[in-house]
């Protein structure tokens, strides 16, 4: 079941460090809490007047307590040890973690591709009819010589030649004053037209 | 199975402090003049079960690491994964304020008109 593994002598050392360290904390405690029971017994007989026997062995309780307590922290510090050696070196873990982590921000990645892919092909047509009502409206601060973008589409789909084209392009430039846009394109927001908002164009 | 090992090594430490509780109750209540002793054996059964809980379990998290640790660094990341969730974070916040800016322009152009 073991398999046989040739480590290097670093990581070798340190696991064989880490079983040694757990048998001695392992036996100390049990060790001193042995003796402490066994200190614990009166004796009838003693070498020495009963007060100096009863000083000794309350000192001796003192240390073994105070043993039985420094196994206890030296045991919490090796899981310690063992806790970052094994997120450190359990390769299987630390695959299957960073497999899940992946997975779990794709899915996050393709959820929000998908919605804003669903959201662009709802606001591309609602853009449109708005575009169509805005450049259409009688309360359009445009003049009448001025072609609407949507108009300019409609025209485009008509005409072949290129300076037609330009034509369209040019006069529809000229009624946006002072916005700096250059772009014809759908995605452009009309806020910029007036002058409002920021001067920049969507190019796809 | 990382978070699980990890999770067992969390019971380990609560065990090391039973340990520790089971054994200053025992000697405390030696300490007294009339001892309980159904008590004393419920807490020194708790010790031995403890004791070995923790030898056994630590035994087996080292054995586990002899078989498994190669000494080479772990070279995975998911660091590409992280960037690509980011951007696509960024779009929706980007296209968001698109729209914010799409719906006030609308809002103005009503206010003009009404």
């Amino acid at each position: 079941m073991t398999t046989q593994r040739i480590l290097p002598q670093s990581k070798e050392t340190l696991l064989q460090s880490y079983n040694k360290r757990l048998k001695d904390d392992i036996r100390s405690i049990l060790d001193n809490f042995t003796e402490i029971i066994k200190t614990a017994k009166v004796e009838d007989e003693t070498q020495v007047s009963r007060a100096t026997q009863a000083e000794q062995d309350h000192y001796e309780m003192h240390v073994r307590a105070a043993n039985i307590v420094r196994a206890g922290e030296s045991l919490m510090k090796l899981v310690s040890d063992l806790k970052q050696f094994l997120i450190l070196n359990d390769f299987p873990s630390v695959n299957e973690a960073i497999n899940q982590r992946n997975q779990q921000l794709r899915s996050l990645q393709d959820e929000c591709d998908k919605k804003l892919t669903t959201l662009r092909d709802e606001i591309a047509t609602d853009l449109y009819e708005l575009e169509e009502e805005y450049y259409s409206s009688s309360y359009s601060p445009w003049d009448s010589s001025d072609l609407p973008l949507c108009e300019a589409f409609h025209r485009q789909d008509g005409s072949d030649s290129p300076e037609d084209l330009r034509g369209l392009v040019g006069t529809s430039l000229s009624g946006r004053a002072g916005d700096g846009s250059g772009g014809i394109s759908r995605g452009s927001t009309p806020g910029q037209l007036n002058g409002h908002g920021t001067a920049t164009a969507e190019h796809p | 199975m990382a978070n699980d090992r990890l999770r067992a090594l969390e019971e380990v430490e609560k065990e090391i402090g039973t340990v520790l509780q089971c054994a200053g109750n025992i000697i405390l209540e030696l300490s007294k003049e009339k001892h309980n002793a159904s008590f004393l054996d419920r807490q020194l059964s708790q010790f031995t079960t403890s004791v070995n809980r923790v030898e056994t379990e630590l035994s087996n998290q080292i054995r586990y690491l002899t078989q498994v640790a190669t000494g080479q660094p772990h070279e995975g990341s998911t660091y590409s994964a992280r960037k690509d969730c980011q951007m696509a974070l960024n779009r929706v916040d980007y296209a968001r304020v698109k729209l914010g800016e799409l719906g006030r322009t609308c809002e103005i152009l009503l206010d003009t008109q009404t």
